[in-house]
């Protein structure tokens, strides 16, 4: 045991004093978590800016009654947060979503003879910008339509239940605890895994391949020291970058909140929302998933001739193992979360549970699954690693 | 002391199918002298080597190395020896002193032992002047002489050198001679592996000739200048050479 601290220290102490190792296992994910809160944060803003953008209004008849609907809706508009503006001719305002200086213009046709007034909306679908402001418009008008309805209804003595038979009444249930915002919930256990194996990705490759190239590796294995002991010493600094590196994903979230940035202000309007358990409970299950990386990570070091080929090979495995984790991204548009048999799905399992806590909705069965499943496949992969390291084949090949 | 029994290497070869690096080898150094194993390149010094110091296994036969059987105490073998080669590096990221206290603990030196060699080898390499300076920042024949002391930091008592000169300069290669000739003296048992005869003219008092995996001569340089009638160790060589060829096409069969 002595000498798996000795040799895990001396490669920790290595690591340490590489740039690239710094940089990629720590700088860059705290870097790229506050740069994606601020881009997604400023997106955020803007979408919320359009459904409050200036819709601009074409009044083809110039009649009175249109003046006095045009009124109407500006009232409606107003209720939608929306501003008006008048626009000259239909053309005009063509014109203008064409140059992107208008997002919807709104034509009010003429009463047809029951008294319906048609209202062309143009806008750019293809924008998403002009597709939130109709929404926006489309939601406005249906509110001014009801209270239209509400009041004629009235003035014949009929009650204003009458207009909404079926009245939709939202009601927020609380599941769980405190849970982190929509966006962090989508973007950090894709991170979080993401780190924990690409972060160790940088210095893998030296570990044994570059020993190898460099001729080190031959001198290490003169020592008494015995080989299981040397790839476990390996393995066990490998694992603790790994961990380090994912754990700079969440040091990066609370870095990007406590910046006072329209970005973060937009995306942490709602508070942090990663409390202490999912804090803890992350950290559980990012053990069993760090040591399955990090043993894949030295399995493929061992077996390739120097870096360039070990980084070959990670690039390729590197996207298998990252693919569940892309689909974690999405995994709430299903109700797959919520079975049981993910749990034993690798890499997914800790990115779909990791969401659970950052929702506040742990599941402790499913972590124990998790964390058990995880740690099985952690220690297989640690035994082909070893296996791997002591092929005299495979270890002294050049 | 270092004896071999038939000691074998046999690698598989995806194109020739099974190559024979080293294909039945005996030899014994003694303590207080230095074993020349002389071969051109190719020849299987450097598997024989890698054998004795359990780096890899032999296909057939064994070895003892300080008394110890490299098949079955292959811990207390590789306790016992040091081992240079042209080749070995050093870690780039840590200082002179950091690697030599990293090879002192894999070794089992205790603070006490291990803080008295390393100012042992320190001062008689003089290594103080850049101890604490990163290995990558260091000239070749420093680098050198922090590998020299990485070899002999536990004080082993059998040496294996690999073609240890190839690539210095004549300063750097003379520290390494002067070295092997000083751990000699100190009766150590020495295995030097070389294809440099001036080398071996000064440094070997016994000798065996390796080619193509098998030993073709052995004896002193002078037994070997004798045997062949030549007057210089490298026209001997070359005449060993040339006999196993046709030593080696005769046992197949071909000639």
């Amino acid at each position: 045991m002595n000498d798996v601290v000795i040799i895990a220290s001396k490669e920790l102490r290595e690591m340490f004093r590489d740039k690239r190792v710094r940089f990629n296992a720590f700088i860059m994910p705290m870097f790229l978590i506050v740069l994606i809160v601020q881009l997604f944060g400023f997106v955020m803003h803007a979408a919320m800016g359009a459904t409050k953008a200036t819709v601009y209004i074409v009044d083809t008849t110039g009649l009175a009654a249109n003046a006095l609907n045009k009124s109407e809706l500006k009232n409606a508009a107003g209720k939608g947060g929306l501003g008006i503006q008048t626009v000259p001719s239909i053309e005009a305002g063509i014109k203008m979503i064409q140059s992107e200086k208008a997002k919807l213009v709104l034509a009010l046709m003429p009463p047809t003879t029951d008294g319906q007034i048609r209202v062309e909306a143009y806008y750019d679908p293809k924008q998403q910008m002009g597709n939130l402001a109709l929404a926006g418009m489309k939601q406005a008008i249906a509110e001014a339509n009801k209270q239209n309805l509400i009041q004629t209804l009235a003035e014949k003595s009929i009650p204003a239940s009458a207009a909404e038979h079926l009245k939709l009444v939202p009601k927020e249930v609380k599941v769980g605890g405190v849970g982190a915002g929509e966006m962090i919930v989508a973007i950090l256990p894709y991170m979080i895994v993401l780190f924990a194996f690409s972060g160790g990705m940088s210095m893998a490759a030296d570990l044994v391949a570059g020993e190898k190239d460099k001729n080190t590796l031959e001198t290490l294995l003169i020592t008494p020291v015995g080989r299981n002991q040397i790839v476990m010493g390996k393995f066990l600094a490998l694992s603790g970058v790994c961990f380090l590196s994912s754990a700079s994903c969440l040091a990066g979230m609370v870095l990007a909140a406590m910046l006072k940035t329209p970005g973060s202000q937009e995306m942490f309007k709602d508070g942090f929302g990663v409390t202490p358990i999912a804090a803890a409970t992350i950290i559980l299950m990012l053990i069993p998933l760090v040591a399955f990386f990090a043993s894949i990570l030295i399995a493929v070091s061992s077996y390739a001739k120097n870096p360039r080929e070990a980084q070959t090979y990670l690039a390729i495995v590197n996207f298998i193992v990252i693919m569940p984790a892309i689909f974690s991204q999405v995994i709430g548009l299903t109700d797959l979360g919520s079975k049981l048999w993910i749990n034993l799905v690798p890499v997914l399992n800790t990115a779909n549970n990791i969401r659970a806590a950052l929702l506040g909705k742990t599941d402790w069965t499913a972590v124990g699954i998790t964390v058990v499943f995880s740690a099985v496949i952690a220690a297989i992969a640690i035994r082909i690693a070893v296996w791997l390291f002591n092929r005299e084949q495979v270890l002294v090949r050049v | 002391m270092v004896r071999t029994h038939g000691l074998k290497k046999h690698f598989r070869d995806p194109k020739t199918g099974i190559k024979r690096a080293v294909d039945g080898i005996d030899i014994e150094a003694q303590p207080g002298r230095i074993f020349g194993l002389l071969g051109a390149n190719g020849a299987g010094k450097t598997t024989v080597l890698r054998m004795l110091s359990t780096v890899i296994l032999p296909t057939e036969g064994t070895a003892e190395v300080a008394g110890f059987d490299i098949h079955s105490q292959s811990q207390e073998v590789r306790a016992s020896i040091g081992f240079m080669s042209n080749s070995t590096a050093l870690y780039g990221r840590l200082t002179s002193r950091e690697v030599l206290e990293y090879f002192g603990k894999l070794y089992g030196l205790n603070t006490s032992r291990l803080k008295e060699r390393l100012s042992y080898v320190i001062e008689k390499l003089q290594i103080d002047e850049f101890a604490d300076r990163l290995c990558d920042k260091l000239s070749t024949g420093q680098k050198q002489r922090v590998s020299i002391a990485r070899t002999i930091l536990h004080d082993p008592n059998v040496l294996f050198f690999d073609e240890p000169t190839a690539g210095l300069d004549v300063v750097a290669s003379q520290t390494v001679m002067e070295f092997i000739e000083e751990a000699r003296d100190l009766g150590k048992t020495v295995i030097f592996s070389t294809h440099i005869m001036s080398e071996v003219e000064r440094l070997c008092d016994d000798l065996a000739v390796i080619h193509e995996g098998v030993i073709v001569a052995r004896g002193t340089p002078k037994s070997m200048l004798e045997m062949t009638g030549e007057h210089s160790l490298e026209r001997a060589f070359l005449q060993l050479v040339k006999f196993q060829a046709g030593y080696v096409s005769a046992r197949e069969g071909t000639v």
